[in-house]
């Protein structure tokens, strides 16, 4: 018993890692853009198809060919504002934008999920483990691949906050978030800010599919129910809060895991969608509250 | 310094400014006046480039504004306080001081500018790891403009410094405006407020619907009977 | 007779002549795609009721959808009902949820519901692969008969369901052309798209229409569930995937939002395109539509019907 709760624990926390990984950039990119990017997982899944590219056609070691998916991701992403968004909003100027930011990402969506489609097939890719073998801990055991997806997470995440924490770009990204107008008088261009915000956001998405690769399979449509996961963990964390979208990747990760204990597996995927239903009935404004990034 | 001439600009199709003119000369301090809606702070708001001209000319500095956005005005020595001071509430006094100096070539430049900044207002100083949110009304107006030298203006652009005030504290916002003009720096102030910005302006324009109504010397504004009798008499009262 | 109604009457009789060709043709293919197209045009506009007008963004239609063409199909299979009242039965429990899913709505704006009504389409996909008992599970239901009383054979009773699918659809779509454009309704979902609170103040009981905005929404795409499931006699949870709602966006977007008779014949024109790419590959069609939809929001978001209204 133990050790089965253990091993759920284990797993619920490295599927935590890789949900913050992915909510924590969509939800930065909704605190500073007021845009909720619906093709995150596309990018998702990009990563995960460069890190194939890199380390299994290319024979990069491993290390380099997560780094390239995440750094290839990251300047695709540079593209996403200037060629898409950007114009919207200028076009759009003063006026409401209703439904159009979301049905503009649906259609990257659906763009770069057949694009891949067309690039590298339909068929399942299997990616190497980066690191080989297992950790013992007595009761149970964990494989280091899982250890390496929740350290890099870590990693990446604590770069990201201290990025914007310390950084100037990133102390503009806040300024921009909280209060656009003022932080033009400062001379910080919005626009430089939005790209660079959505490029961090998809990049760290291209991060976990590099990293995730070896564990899920890589095909086209894998990163589409993460990114529907990541909706219902984003407002469970109350929207564009940063450190409500990690917290809330954990719980929504912890309660799927151990939950296999109380109802069939095959149900486990509704449990996030329950819970966001729940929580906009009950509390809107999410575990944290409604804050922008900060 | 700023040029301003026949101007036309507003929100979409609502026009608010429907030909304003005027003329801040280098170190001038000039103050801008008028009843509610008379398009003073959509004229700071059209120069800084908020809003767009639709006709007339916005020059500083003998080259022209028309087509910058409010980031690239700023980089060419423009400086704003909006009216409700525009900080970043959430972050640090001294985060929003950091962000002043954005455009700033190099960390060691920004730098100087905040000490500089905490040299001036050394109320700030002791407040500089708090939240600017949570200082009090008078500390935020005091913040704002700390933090808009920080960008280093050679032209101050600000919206009604007085408003929400408590009236000492509105002595102690003046006694610094007054400082930065007598240190050099043109400002052009929008207010509400008469009797302070008569008080200390090179010359005062008065808008009314949009349109220049008057402008002058404080001296001559107050001789003026109309102008006494239509912009003066609230304050005087 | 003014110049512009000639040209309406002309444009409507060229269309309905273009609905009745399919009909002509002997060929089971033919009137298999003619008959989506219908069901498509009719989703399309059923999500421009909500969307386009009361600008309550919806991505959860390949829910009710889905919940249309399973309540008919098992209602058919498993109770013996008859298609013909299947028909109003689907529409009738998706427009139940539409209703459910609608009192969320009232407190939720914008992104929230967009999010809230792609779960539920995520749940109703859910429940229709694991409920093996009700649903069939990942192969999806069949074997239910179709429209009892249409002609015999296999070609007649193919042309007489084309038809059938066609008429209601085009009745259907007329329907929420009426109610958009001429009743109270209709008035009432532009004024709370354009400004809630000035609708309140105007004494539009904002609660009750976006309710009923909601439900005719989800009946009408329930409904086009209906006409799916018995014109293709199968229907499997693939239909209730987000896939299907992207495309029904892309779809109303393409045509421009808020007019109807945009979002259905942009639905006919799109679904064209996207089967004639088809047999240069199956990739393509989804490159485009995926394409269509980007360059048409940035660049032209009042879609096909803009272009009339502002050339």
């Amino acid at each position: 018993m133990l050790e089965s709760l253990l091993e759920f624990a284990i797993q619920g926390i490295v599927l935590g890692g890789l949900y913050a990984l992915f909510a924590v950039g969509l939800s930065l990119i909704f605190g500073v853009l007021d845009v909720i990017n619906v093709a995150h997982g596309e990018f998702f899944a990009l990563g995960g198809y460069l890190a194939f590219a890199g380390i299994v056609l290319l024979h990069w070691p491993a290390a380099a060919g997560v780094l390239g998916a995440a750094v290839g991701t990251f300047l695709l992403g540079l593209a996403v504002h200037p060629l898409l968004l950007g114009p919207l909003r200028r076009r759009l100027g003063r006026r409401p934008a209703g439904p159009l930011y979301l049905v503009l990402t649906l259609g990257l969506s659906t763009f770069l999920q057949s694009s891949l489609l067309l690039a590298a097939g339909g068929d399942y890719l299997r990616v190497p483990p980066h690191v080989r073998g297992i950790l013992d801990l007595g009761v149970t055991a964990v494989a280091y691949q899982r250890l390496l997806v929740l350290g890099t997470a870590v990693v990446a995440l604590a770069g990201l906050f201290a990025f914007l924490a310390f950084h100037r770009q990133g102390l503009a990204i806040r300024a921009v978030a909280q209060n656009p107008e003022a932080a033009q008088a400062m001379g910080i261009p919005l626009g430089r800010a939005f790209t660079l915000t959505v490029a961090l956001g998809v990049g760290l998405a291209g991060l976990g599919g590099a990293l995730m690769a070896p564990l899920f399979n890589v095909y086209p449509a894998v990163g589409f129910p993460l990114t529907i996961k990541a909706f219902a963990i984003v407002i469970l964390g109350g929207m564009g809060n940063l450190a409500g979208a990690l917290l809330a990747s954990f719980v929504v990760s912890l309660v799927e895991a151990f939950s296999v204990m109380a109802i069939p597996s095959e149900w486990q995927n509704m449990i996030a969608f329950l819970v966001m239903i729940l929580v906009l009935l009950l509390r809107p404004q999410g575990l944290l509250g409604r804050a922008v990034v900060r | 310094m700023l040029i301003v001439e026949d101007v036309r600009a507003g929100y979409g199709r609502l026009e608010i400014l429907q030909g304003v003119s005027l003329r801040v000369p280098a170190g001038a301090l000039i103050g801008i006046i008028g009843p509610n809606g008379a398009g003073k702070s959509t004229l700071l708001k059209t120069v800084v480039g908020y809003l767009r001209v639709t006709a007339g000319r916005v020059a500083f500095e003998e080259r022209t504004l028309a087509g910058l956005r409010p980031d690239q005005a700023m980089r060419r020595g423009l400086g704003y306080v909006a009216q409700d001071g525009g900080l970043f509430a959430d972050m640090t006094v001294h985060d929003n001081l950091v962000l002043g100096g954005y455009a700033l070539p190099s960390r060691r430049a920004v730098r100087a500018a905040v000490e500089a900044a905490l040299e001036r207002f050394p109320l700030l100083r002791d407040r500089r790891r708090q939240v600017a949110g949570s200082l009090s009304g008078g500390e935020q107006r005091l913040l704002a403009l700390a933090r808009a030298l920080v960008t280093r203006p050679r032209l101050l652009l600000v919206d009604e410094p007085s408003a929400a005030l408590a009236p000492g504290m509105i002595d102690r916002v003046y006694e610094d405006l007054v400082a930065l003009h007598r240190s050099g720096l043109a400002l052009l102030v929008v207010e509400q407020n008469v009797e302070a910005i008569l008080a200390v302006a090179d010359r005062v324009f008065v808008l009314d619907l949009g349109r220049n109504a008057f402008d002058g010397t404080a001296a001559e504004l107050r001789d003026s009977d109309r102008v006494r009798r239509l912009y003066l008499g609230e304050a005087a009262a | 007779m003014s110049r512009g109604r000639r040209r309406w009457i002309a444009g409507w009789t060229v269309l309905a002549l273009a609905g009745l060709l399919p009909a002509l043709v002997p060929h089971p293919f033919v009137l298999t795609l003619a008959a989506q197209a219908a069901v498509w045009a009719l989703l399309a506009a059923s999500w421009d009721l909500l969307s386009g007008y009361t600008g309550q963004v919806s991505f959860g239609h390949a829910g009710f959808f889905a919940v249309g063409a399973y309540a008919a199909a098992t209602a058919t299979k498993h109770a013996g009902l008859s298609p013909w009242l299947g028909l109003p039965f689907g529409a009738a429990v998706a427009g139940a949820l539409g209703l459910l899913a609608g009192f969320p709505a009232l407190r939720l704006r914008g992104h929230y519901l967009a999010l809230v009504t792609l779960g539920l389409a995520e749940i109703v996909r859910l429940v229709a692969q694991n409920w093996l008992a009700l649903t069939g599970g990942p192969f999806g239901i069949h074997d239910f008969a179709t429209y009892p009383g249409l002609p015999a054979g296999a070609l007649g009773l193919r042309q007489a369901r084309y038809l059938v699918t066609l008429g209601v659809a085009a009745a259907a779509v007329a329907a929420m052309a009426f109610v958009c454009e001429t009743t109270a309704a209709g008035r009432a979902f532009r004024a709370i798209r354009e400004d809630e609170v000035l609708a309140t103040s105007l004494g539009i009981n904002t609660t009750l229409y976006k309710l009923l905005a909601f439900g005719l929404s989800a009946a009408f795409a329930g409904l086009a569930g209906t006409l799916y499931a018995y014109d293709v006699q199968l229907v499997s949870p693939s239909v209730a995937s987000a896939g299907t709602t992207s495309l029904v966006i892309g779809m109303a977007v393409f045509g421009g939002l808020g007019t109807i008779w945009g979002p259905a014949l942009g639905a006919l024109l799109l679904f064209a395109v996207s089967e004639g790419l088809r047999f240069v590959g199956v990739v393509y069609n989804l490159i485009a539509v995926g394409l269509v939809i980007v360059v048409f929001v940035v660049f032209l978001p009042r879609g096909l019907a803009g272009l009339r209204r502002s050339p």
